[in-house]
């Protein structure tokens, strides 16, 4: 008796496992068919919350901003489908009158809301005013700034006249990363407060529709809409994949772990060590190079950041020292393994930049002269990138290492400073620094001290290369280290509380020469007390009256005015000028992409649009993705 | 009044104590933090687009009036307190306008299904085979148990987490990387589902329950390799008594209190959450709700997962304390 009970239960326990461990990782969704993604937002707390437009309230890149959400134009971050300008909801560039006071936008005709309701011009009257008349939305301060009215002289027209002349208005609906996402109108009028309005299920506006999503936050799944035909995508195609899931997939060696698994077909960013583990064992894992520096190059710039509002840091000789102390070589090595794109200059090395920055430009910065006073130096050494190449060939591979130098100069940067500790020397000794034994001292005699406050594990290759430069400046006698900020980075950041900083204060749009996205904040009637907040993105809290020139000279010009590029221009020189933070490379994001279950990814051999899947412009990726092994879909239908 | 109900308000007026200072030293170590939320979601409003320096500063009064954080800590203190006696943690700094009463009832039951049942299981298993172990000590199979124990004791948790991760999730695929239950599926009772939270969660709680079994596996073997050389164990052999009565009706029963005082503890200290576990297996739960919220400076949702867990092991020790005069008859309270 007791055997038949013992049998019966171990069959019943097997029966369980077989029927548990047969699962597969969806649902109800056949795998080839589904695109999975890393949301790298991780886990979302709030995850029945699709309200976009109010602040902290659910995810963002959960698909929602992706497949679901869009607005009036695109800026991508590399070339794009048809170039890097897209008018999405819009049916042209904007138009603004002489003096920047009024801007009208052309509509698309034949947009549809997912439940079948026509998208027009209410909808973004409607979106506009309710953040007129609503604080604490994530848009709310920017339109009540700039707009006086809104109106909509057709179905297809809206009308916008602003408080002041702004040139660069329309940004506030060009995505980037985001943008201001134009809200349905039939459903938002009926919700009350939209402070408090969930939006779910989301009406989406995009080719996807929400399918299903956990509680818990760690996944959600987008359904192709039966009508994408009637959404702004459908001009470049129909979307590839018909489910796309994207997960919380866990810390970086998990994400590999999926991939090789092929159970994750596309990783946001993973250390480069997991890039490089990725590279060796699995044939379908690809990165945006083919080989080194694999990563895509984010139109971000990392770079060393001076306070300025410590005293230490306002002589431009000082900062000029400091810059000629660092390795280059070295910090890439540490921080990206050799994985990184370089960049002399104060503008990420991105995109459409290197054509309209970089190159043009390398001749100037090959005869910039510095006078220590002591001799005279020209220290651009356009063979960096080359040397960078050369050093890592031999442990890596020439497989892995391109030798081309016009491959090498745009995946591994162009030119950087060569050290120079001598001319590093006079130029502190002009600055009245001194040299007591192997330690240098400030002018008041106290002992030359550097802390560089770096976010610590939260991002390790920031963190790795703040410590190769400390330890570079603490090798020629500056009393200098890092500091590990962790979760406080950016509240000491934002009010000041730092000496140096390794973060970025320079945010392009990579595939559009304009700088204004970020250098309009730098004008130094914006700079705080030391103490206060300083309002992004001028983290330094540099002015100077040549920027400020350059700034309104800017805004007095249009958007994709040639004028505005020679300003871009000017910018730069000013910058290596003065050297207010020290640029080092773009921000180089490690996004691997499978190819067991889809092809056509971008690449920087086909770069029609950014890969990195949480920026909203990934949205272009869809209609270029195909199943690997066939369309089934097709050959069902045959 | 009768001693026991003496001892009964004693010790209800400690837990009102404790659970009064801990939650006030939690406010005002939160509130320490050098983490600003308002800072902290201003630079995540205005990380990625451009946004003019004025609207920020629009923005940021915005956020203080919505978040309440405008007022002294002394204001803030006696509102937290109103809240409490309400039961209301009050919203979200990280999820507003979600209440935080809302996020740890979500979080709650992953986190007491995993470690409640990890728990008990290393618990009665450490307890039963420490037990044989300390009795028996000659019996090899029990020393090879305890030279196990002795060795995976050391390892660091994270370790043994991460040995199973690649062991199982890698090597072997056969379980699950990450989640709490397959994707696309929702949630219900249903076998389905059932199913899938059991593989979700078999590798996690296979993890606590390794490390846990070695603890109180060498806990329980201590305390009885003390019991067995009591006079009355010895008598109770020579009388010719059962080995296996005098083991568990006299030895491992002697030795109970001590782990039961343990295990309400840990069963307490649930509420914390398993941080690590969570973090490692991608699991839903309490602990990685807290390392979010830290990070996040929501120290509305840091009260509220720390008041649930000062009062979760005050309750649970007071509990035990309540319980041990009525169990064990050595304990008298007067």
């Amino acid at each position: 008796m007791i055997g038949r009970t013992v049998l019966a239960a171990a069959l019943t326990a097997g029966l369980l496992c077989s029927s548990a461990l047969g699962q597969g990782l969806i649902s109800e969704v056949p795998r080839e068919q589904t695109l999975i993604v890393e949301n790298p937002e991780g886990t979302i707390k709030n995850a029945g919350w699709f309200n976009y437009w109010s602040v902290n309230a659910g995810g963002r890149s959960t698909g929602l901003q992706q497949l679901a959400l869009d607005t009036l134009w695109y800026i991508d971050p590399d070339q794009g489908l048809d170039g890097a300008w897209d008018n999405s909801l819009a049916a042209e560039p904007p138009i603004y009158n002489d003096d920047f006071t009024e801007m009208t936008v052309k509509l698309r005709d034949g947009i549809y809301w997912s439940d079948g309701t026509p998208f027009s011009a209410d909808d973004v009257v409607y979106t506009v005013e309710t953040h007129m008349k609503t604080d604490g939305l994530y848009w709310s301060a920017p339109i009540q700034v700039n707009v006086a009215s809104v109106s909509a002289p057709d179905p297809h027209t809206v009308h916008f006249q602003l408080k002041e002349p702004n040139s660069r208005f329309h940004v506030l609906f060009t995505v980037r990363w985001n943008a201001m996402w134009i809200m349905p109108k039939h459903v938002f009028e009926q919700a009350g407060d939209p402070l408090k309005f969930d939006f779910n299920p989301p009406v989406s506006l995009g080719p996807y529709v929400l399918e299903n999503y956990d509680p818990n936050g760690k996944w959600f799944i987008w359904k192709k809409r039966d009508d994408w035909q009637r959404t702004t995508l459908a001009r470049f195609g129909e979307p590839g994949p018909t489910y796309v899931a994207y997960t919380d997939p866990g810390p970086p060696d998990k994400r590999v772990i999926a991939q090789l698994n092929h159970e994750l077909d596309i990783i946001h960013d993973v250390a480069p060590e997991g890039m490089f583990t990725l590279a060796r064992q699995s044939e379908t894992s690809k990165g945006w190079f083919d080989g080194f520096p694999y990563a895509h190059p984010d139109p971000t710039l990392p770079a060393v950041i001076f306070n300025h509002q410590d005293p230490l840091f306002q002589d431009r000789d000082v900062r000029w020292a400091l810059a000629l102390l660092i390795d280059i070589k070295a910090v890439s090595m540490a921080s990206y393994r050799g994985a990184a794109t370089i960049s002399a200059i104060a503008v990420p090395p991105t995109g459409t930049h290197p054509g309209d920055y970089h190159e043009p430009m390398e001749e100037w910065l090959e005869n910039f002269e510095i006078d220590t006073g002591v001799k005279t130096l020209k220290p651009y050494d356009p063979t960096i990138s080359q040397q960078i190449a050369d050093m890592l060939r031999p442990s890596m591979g020439d497989d892995q290492v391109p030798s081309d130098p016009e491959i090498i100069r745009s995946s591994f940067g162009l030119g950087w400073w060569q050290p120079d500790p001598e001319a590093a020397a006079q130029l502190l000794e002009r600055a009245g620094f001194t040299k007591s034994g192997s330690q240098w001292m400030t002018p008041d005699g106290q002992p030359f001290r550097i802390r560089i406050t770096v976010e610590g594990e939260a991002r390790p290759v920031m963190t790795r290369a703040g410590s190769m430069i400390a330890q570079q400046w603490r090798q020629f006698g500056i009393d200098a280290a890092t500091e590990v900020a962790e979760g406080t980075l950016v509240t000491r950041r934002n009010t000041g509380d730092f000496q140096v900083i390794m973060s970025w204060s320079v945010e392009t749009f990579g595939g559009h020469p304009d700088l204004a996205f970020f250098l309009d904040s730098w004008h130094s009637e914006f700079i705080a007390k030391r103490g206060q907040p300083q309002p992004p993105r001028n983290w330094q809290r540099w002015s100077h009256p040549e920027l400020d020139r350059i700034i309104e000279a800017i805004r007095g010009v249009g958007f994709d005015d040639p004028q505005a590029l020679e300003l871009g221009r000017d910018y730069v020189k000013l910058m290596v000028e003065e050297m207010p933070i020290i640029p080092l490379m773009s921000y180089n994001v490690f996004t691997v992409m499978d190819e067991t279950y889809w092809t056509g990814y971008p690449s920087a051999k086909n770069p029609y649009t950014n890969p990195v899947p949480n920026w909203a412009n990934t949205k272009y990726m869809f209609v270029k993705l195909r199943p690997t092994k066939g369309d089934q879909r097709a050959e069902t239908a045959q | 009044m009768s001693p026991y109900v003496r001892y009964l308000a004693k010790r209800l007026g400690q837990f009102v104590l404790v659970v009064f200072v801990g939650i006030t030293i939690t406010f005002f170590v939160t509130h320490a933090t050098p983490i600003d939320p308002v800072e902290t979601t201003l630079s995540s409003a205005a990380a990625f687009g451009s946004t003019s320096p004025e609207a920020i500063a629009m923005l940021r009064q915005s956020l203080q009036e919505l978040y309440g954080t405008g007022g002294s800590l002394y204001e803030q203190y006696l509102t937290f307190w109103g809240r409490i006696l309400r039961g209301d943690f009050g919203p979200s700094l990280s999820a507003f306008p979600t209440p935080v009463a809302t996020l740890i009832a979500r979080a709650l039951p992953w986190t007491i299904g995993l470690l409640v049942t990890a728990t008990l299981l290393a618990w009665a298993g450490g307890n039963i085979l420490g037990g044989l172990a300390g009795y028996y000590r000659d019996n090899r199979l029990l020393k090879a148990v305890g030279v196990i124990s002795m060795g995976l004791h050391p390892i660091p948790y994270y370790i043994v987490a991460f040995v199973l991760l690649i062991l199982f999730g890698y090597v072997f695929p056969i379980l699950p990387l990450s989640g709490g239950y397959q994707m696309n599926l929702s949630a219900g009772l249903n076998a389905t589902f059932i199913l899938s939270v059991l593989k979700h969660s078999a590798l996690p709680a296979l993890s606590l329950i390794l490390v846990g079994v070695g603890s109180w596996f060498m806990g329980m073997r201590a305390l009885v390799s003390n019991i067995v050389t009591e006079d009355y164990v010895t008598y109770a052999e020579l009388a010719g008594v059962d080995r296996n009565r005098i083991l568990y009706a006299y030895v491992m029963r002697n030795a109970m209190s001590t782990q039961l005082t343990g295990l309400a503890m840990s069963l307490g200290a649930i509420f914390n959450g398993a941080i690590i576990t969570e973090v490692v297996f991608g699991y839903p739960g309490i602990g990685s709700l807290l390392i979010d919220a830290v990070h996040a400076g929501d120290y509305s949702l840091v009260l509220g997962i720390t008041t649930v867990s000062i009062i979760a092991v005050a309750a649970a020790v007071l509990l035990i304390d309540l319980l041990y005069p009525l169990l064990d008859p050595r304990v008298r309270v007067d």
